[in-house]
């Protein structure tokens, strides 16, 4: 029996965000503090030939990259990108040097003169000579089959950029203590930027790094923080003072990763009652300049490339290509709102030309339980593409809808969609993540690095623990994340935190629970004092996966989701606007109803605007509107009436029945709203689906 | 931001006095009035402006909306936004300036942005506000970024090789279409500037936005009586459903009798360097009757001399589109 | 004895508060967080500030701002905005700077009871206003409605844009406002919320309207 799982309890971060009293990395002050600025590239490609100081340098830390104690590389996957320049540039607003003073004014005053030698840069990622990472995923014979494929349907669809715009720029404060570094950062990962601190400034410190309340991440703050910490922390070391960096808007838009721009081309082989029968499958990811986390994102999008459809002959075929633009990195759904894109937009073409209806199609051809994914891998029990579909389509009243609207200002449209979670393939054996729970004199209090980031850690977790120990939910404390204190968990990414984490944490408590013999928190320790439970994740043990040929069971499993969207044009104006959104997603169990309902229309909101809005204007390879004003995201009104359902199909290796949940909702909104422009009689294939690209479509 | 030093003025001649001791009253003026911010303290941050002193012009009293004797109305430059949107004269007599100010901006920015500081409401062009880059209208003869950079929000109409960046205003369309006046106390005493003489083309000079010197204070903006009979409507086309500029706005005030257009205002905003006033379409509306074709045809008309530039080419049609919609909308051809 | 975390309230020339001093004029050395203690229990504890009589320093001018209802007596340097001023010499954190250029609405506070965006405003121009800040409209013992509201609907996912959200809300039920979610929708668009967190905002929203106890001046 659960009494907090299943319940929306009251959140651990309620009253402090909403008194202001809640503290985030700007709000954070110390003696002596100074403030940090970095300079950085004017060009997207060549060589640094001289730097000037042509100003006062009297107060002020420089820092270049002569000064880095140990080595000039943010530690990540390859380790080719440097925390400073030392020649060669790659991409505009690139770091070269740092400046830290105590007085802001002065600070952005000062004038540094860069001269540099400009090379060609590439933009192009189809022109690219250099890719950063090839992943070919291959499955029974697609040229045969493609060859004696009774119909053959081609399509190239293509995402544009995504900017993250959590409402909190990156920030972050290193604080020089016991001969080392404290960092206290808005950040997702604080073991990620703790490595990386240990690259650029060795071993021979002392290091922390503490999370600050965090005002959002969605993945721009997985990577990058790592990037910023090294930064303040350089200026730390060599001013002896502690160092506050916190980026402006257009700062932070410029410089700092993206969502991945794509471009995906599908040759679908199918028999004339729309079986499919063979999947070809490019993509092509735009990486930027360097390589952080695109051989991963890729990854992730090829797995999630031929979506939640069975075919026995399956090829995809993707890369992450150079360009000399900042890095693209995670963003919530890490690849595969690129390539599920692609897949659902292109399902309703191929139902187009089959002359069939496109829910028959999907129908016939999605994954059920014992199925086999483009990579082998057969699904268990809880894989709801089916259900999610029929119950989408029987709550929206679809099929009459599609037929009463055809003609009128309205379309109708919808995307069925998957989502692994956690790490894929061994990557969570090989992260192997831990998690600690002590027993205090009330009850216990949870000792991870998953981060709180508005997706409700704190209060998921502690949901977990106090059932799988059987004390009340308010009797559950969870810590600051720091990594001198808590248990590494891993990363808090990848719709992990609950499914992988909480699991673990489930376990501790479970053990816990053993320990105290029936006694209460309180009565134990009163009698024997403190205790601490650490355990680490067990991968479960029939996964299996070949790295090598990215086959295998690429992920413990997966959540499911079908999204309807209606949306209204003015055929007059060309506005689009999105009139309502039914969001049918299964992901095992939500722990906290109201906080998975949150991140199901939070994720839906940023799908729509990516569908509709979000459009990173690229010149000279950097972006050209780096504000609030010139990239929109979705206002309050932009978001239409929201009906979201949460179907229950429990997965046994997680926390009472939990999946992942947090990426998924970011997968199905900009197919289904295409769809739904599809079926307005606009072909169109790409987004963000502003008005000229809806002209440019009804006037083909 | 640059130092400055801060005069709180008590008297409008006390704010005369001060800033007619600037050079100019232009781009990069030393001596800036200070009113609701939005714009002014906005371009102070980004070192677009730098004036030497600011004169804080919020407690003259500027702030009241006054009926006139012969049915017009008068609007004091301090008049803030949200209190002129729904003002009930406002809301009843000139929906179209109510509807004009609604769609602008915020709430928040309503509150403190007044009328004259809308009036005087500077480009949203990125390249003007980010120093790194040319703009012959911050730097005079430092060239132009945006007409090879992002201009898919820049003008269409009324551009110069020197310049074109568009006037983000709602407020000055409806007050264009309104044939608002401005009247302007300076150091040589009062006047009165009709609204399609008030902002100036780039041409040559986009530094010059206004007709104003050294001194000059906006007082009021005045309105004629209401045209009887006549209906007037804002349409306001962009991306997002709220809180964005206009790629594309039109204010039009119509009368019909008889199935034909009577006197016909129009304005757009969005795609002008200055509020733009479409005469040609006026005339072509004026008796004929109100139909499809009739609309159309004047929409066209109006954009006939669009110069669209490397990104904004849509913007041609999409005007043409908010034209003929507004029209649709105030005719009753289409609803709400 | 002083409370260190409190700016000059009394009529006393008086000097400039810490953060105020060290950001505006490059003074160090003065207590603040204790850096080995976790920064949970900093946190808990607030950010002592000093009591440092400071000096007249150049480029600074005195102002008196009435902000929660205390008038508070400092100097600061002219340039600086309402939202810094708040932040960094008032020592009110709780509003927030998400774009510092009128384009997301963090910074929402009040002044004489209309919401504006703190960013954009010269702390001189409100010599003599009404400031209300997130802090002055009710604390975790003494929730407003509103804060209560937000609570209780889940109106907030990450915390960042909340207290601006918040502060919008509780201006908006004195403005001119239909009573259909759209009416609010369009009223509150000028308060970005990237967490998607819109339809519990409006939930709150429109249950406080609906109970009606907000009416009051």
């Amino acid at each position: 029996m659960t009494t907090a799982v299943g319940q929306s309890v009251s959140r651990k971060d309620g009253i402090g965000k909403a008194t202001g009293a809640t503290k985030y990395a700007d709000d954070l002050h110390f003696p002596g503090m100074l403030f940090g600025r970095t300079i950085r590239s004017t060009i997207p490609c060549g060589r640094v030939k001289s730097i000037r100081m042509d100003f006062d340098t009297s107060g002020f830390t420089i820092v270049d990259y002569r000064d880095i104690p140990h080595r000039n590389v943010v530690a990540l996957i390859d380790e080719d990108q440097p925390y400073l320049v030392e020649t060669e540039v790659r991409h505009m607003a690139e770091a070269i040097v740092l400046l830290a003073h105590e007085d802001r004014e002065k600070l952005l005053g000062a004038n540094v003169v860069i001269e540099y030698e400009e090379a060609e840069p590439v933009f192009d990622p189809e022109r690219s000579p250099h890719s950063f990472k090839d992943i070919t995923i291959e499955k029974g014979d697609v040229e045969d089959a493609l060859a004696s494929a009774e119909i053959v349907v081609e399509g190239t669809y293509r995402t544009g950029h995504q900017e993250h715009v959590y409402i909190e720029t990156n920030g972050v404060i290193a604080v020089p203590e016991h001969g080392g570094i404290a960092l206290y950062g808005s950040l997702q990962c604080p073991f990620y930027a703790y490595k990386a601190l240990r690259s650029v400034l060795g071993n021979d410190h002392p290091l922390r790094v503490i999370q600050t309340e965090t005002g959002g991440g969605f993945g721009g703050k997985e990577e990058y923080p790592s990037m910023i910490a090294g930064h303040a922390a350089l200026l730390a070391v060599k001013s002896g003072r502690p160092v506050k960096i916190i980026y402006d808007r257009v700062e932070d838009m410029v410089a700092t990763t993206k969502r991945h721009p794509s471009i995906v081309r599908h040759r679908t082989g199918l028999t004339r009652e729309g079986r499919l029968v063979a999947m070809d499958v490019d993509v092509i990811l735009d990486g930027g300049a360097y390589s952080t986390l695109s051989a991963v994102v890729l990854s992730r999008g090829c797995i999630h490339a031929a979506g939640p459809y069975r075919c026995d002959n399956v090829k995809i075929f993707g890369r992450a290509m150079f360009t000399n633009t900042p890095p693209n990195g995670a963003f919530r759904g890490f690849g595969a709102p690129q390539t599920e894109f692609a897949m659902e937009v292109h399902m309703e073409r191929i139902a187009e030309q089959l002359g069939m209806d496109s829910l028959t199609l999907r129908e016939m051809n999605a994954l059920r339980p014992g199925d086999m994914t483009a990579t082998s891998q057969v699904l268990k029990q809880d894989a709801s593409a089916l259900e999610c579909l029929q119950e989408a389509v029987r709550r929206t009243d679809y099929r009459r809808k599609r037929e009463e609207l055809k003609g009128t200002n309205r379309g109708i449209g919808l995307a069925l969609f998957y989502h692994g979670a956690g790490f894929t393939g061994a990557g969570e054996q090989r992260l192997a993540s831990k998690a600690r729970l002590d027993l205090t004199a009330t009850g216990a209090r949870i000792m991870v690095a998953s981060t709180e980031i508005g997706q409700g850690t704190r209060t998921m977790h502690a949901q977990i623990v106090s059932d799988a120990l059987g004390v009340p939910y308010e009797t559950i404390e969870v810590a600051q994340p720091d990594t001198s204190v808590v248990a590494d968990s891993g990363p808090t990414v990848a719709s992990r935190t609950c499914m992988v984490v909480g699991k673990i944490l489930e376990r501790c408590a479970l053990e816990m629970k053993e320990r105290l013999e029936g006694m209460t928190p309180a009565q134990y320790h009163a009698k024997h004092g403190a205790f601490s439970i650490v355990k680490e994740h067990i991968q479960p043990e029939w996964m299996r996966w070949d790295d090598d040929n990215y086959q295998g069971d690429a992920y413990a499993t997966y959540a499911w989701g079908c999204d309807v969207a209606e949306v209204e044009i003015d055929r007059d104006t060309y506005e689009v606007r999105p009139v309502k959104v039914t969001a049918v997603q299964e992901f095992g169990r939500p722990i906290h109803p109201a906080l998975a309902m949150g991140q199901i229309e939070g994720g839906t909101v940023q799908g729509l605007g990516y569908a509709l809005l979000e459009h990173v204007v690229m010149k000279n390879g950097a972006m050209a509107n780096p504000t609030l004003t010139n990239y929109t995201i979705p206002t309050t009104l932009d978001t239409p009436e929201l009906d979201i359902v949460m179907l229950e199909n429990h997965y046994d290796g997680g926390p009472f029945g939990a999946k992942g949940l947090g990426e998924l909702p970011m997968d199905g909104p900009a197919p289904a709203v295409v769809n739904a422009i599809r079926h307005l009689g606009l072909d169109l294939r790409d987004i963000p689906a502003i008005p000229e690209t809806l002209i440019a479509c009804a006037s083909l | 931001m640059e130092r400055f030093q801060y005069t709180r003025a008590r008297t409008i001649p006390e704010a005369i006095g001060i800033g007619a001791q600037a050079t100019t009253a232009q781009q990069g003026a030393p001596v800036r009035f200070l009113a609701g911010g939005t714009t002014l303290v906005d371009l102070m941050k980004l070192n677009v402006e730098h004036p030497t002193r600011l004169v804080d012009i919020n407690h003259l009293a500027l702030n009241a909306i006054e009926h006139m004797p012969d049915g017009g109305l008068r609007i004091g430059a301090l008049v803030r936004n949200a209190a002129l949107a729904h003002d009930a004269t406002v809301m009843k007599d000139y929906r179209v300036l109510s509807e004009a100010l609604l769609s602008g901006a915020s709430a928040q920015l309503r509150n403190v942005a007044t009328t004259g500081g809308n009036l005087l409401q500077r480009t949203r062009c990125m390249y003007f506000r980010n120093t790194a880059m040319a703009c012959n209208k911050r730097e005079p003869g430092s060239g132009c970024s945006a007409i090879a950079g992002d201009n898919r929000s820049l003008a269409i109409l009324g551009t110069s090789p020197q310049c074109i960046a568009t006037n983000p205003s709602d407020m000055n369309v409806a007050l264009a279409a309104l044939d608002a006046t401005v009247q302007v106390q300076g150091s040589k005493g009062e006047r009165t500037i009709p609204f399609r003489d008030f902002h100036l083309l780039p041409g040559d000079t986009p530094h010059r936005e206004t007709v104003l010197e050294p001194g000059d204070l906006v007082t009021h903006v005045t309105l004629a009586a209401p045209r009887a009979g006549a209906t007037s409507r804002y349409l306001k086309l962009r991306d997002r459903a709220s809180y964005e500029f206009a790629l594309a706005s039109a204010a039009v005030i119509v009368e019909v009798s008889g199935g034909r257009f009577g006197n016909v205002s129009i304005a757009m905003g969005g795609i002008g360097t200055k509020p733009w006033r479409m005469t040609a379409a006026e005339q072509a509306l004026a008796g004929a009757p109100v139909d499809e074709a009739t609309i159309v045809r004047a929409a066209k008309l109006a954009l006939a001399d669009a110069k669209p530039q490397s990104e904004n080419g849509f913007k041609v049609e999409l005007a043409q589109r908010c034209l003929a919609h507004a029209l649709r909308l105030a005719t009753g051809m289409a609803a709400s | 004895m002083h409370d260190p975390d409190a700016p000059d309230h009394d009529d006393a020339p008086s000097g400039l508060t810490r953060r105020n001093f060290l950001t505006r004029a490059g003074a160090a050395g003065i207590a603040g967080v204790a850096a080995s203690i976790p920064l949970a229990a900093a946190l808990a504890e607030g950010v002592p500030e000093a009591t440092d009589a400071a000096p007249d320093i150049p480029g600074t001018v005195p102002i008196a701002l009435r902000v929660n209802g205390a008038t508070l007596r400092m100097r600061i340097d002219p340039r600086a905005t309402l939202l810094d001023t708040l932040r960094e010499s008032v020592h009110l954190t709780g509003t927030k700077k998400g774009c510092d250029h009128g384009q997301c609405g963090a910074c929402t506070v009040h002044v004489n009871g209309e919401r504006v965006n703190s960013c954009l405003r010269l702390a001189l121009m409100h010599e003599g206003d009404d400031i209300t800040t997130i802090e002055g409209i009710g604390s975790p013992d003494a929730l407003h409605p509103m804060q209560a509201a937000f609570v209780a609907h889940d109106g907030y996912q990450c915390g960042y844009c909340t207290s601006g959200q918040i502060m919008s809300a509780v201006a908006l039920m004195k403005e001119p406002c239909g009573p259909r979610d759209s009416d609010v929708k369009e009223l509150m668009s000028g308060n970005i919320c990237r967490c998607g967190a819109y339809p519990n905002i409006v939930a709150a929203i429109q249950d406080v309207r609906g109970n009606s106890p907000m009416r009051q001046g």
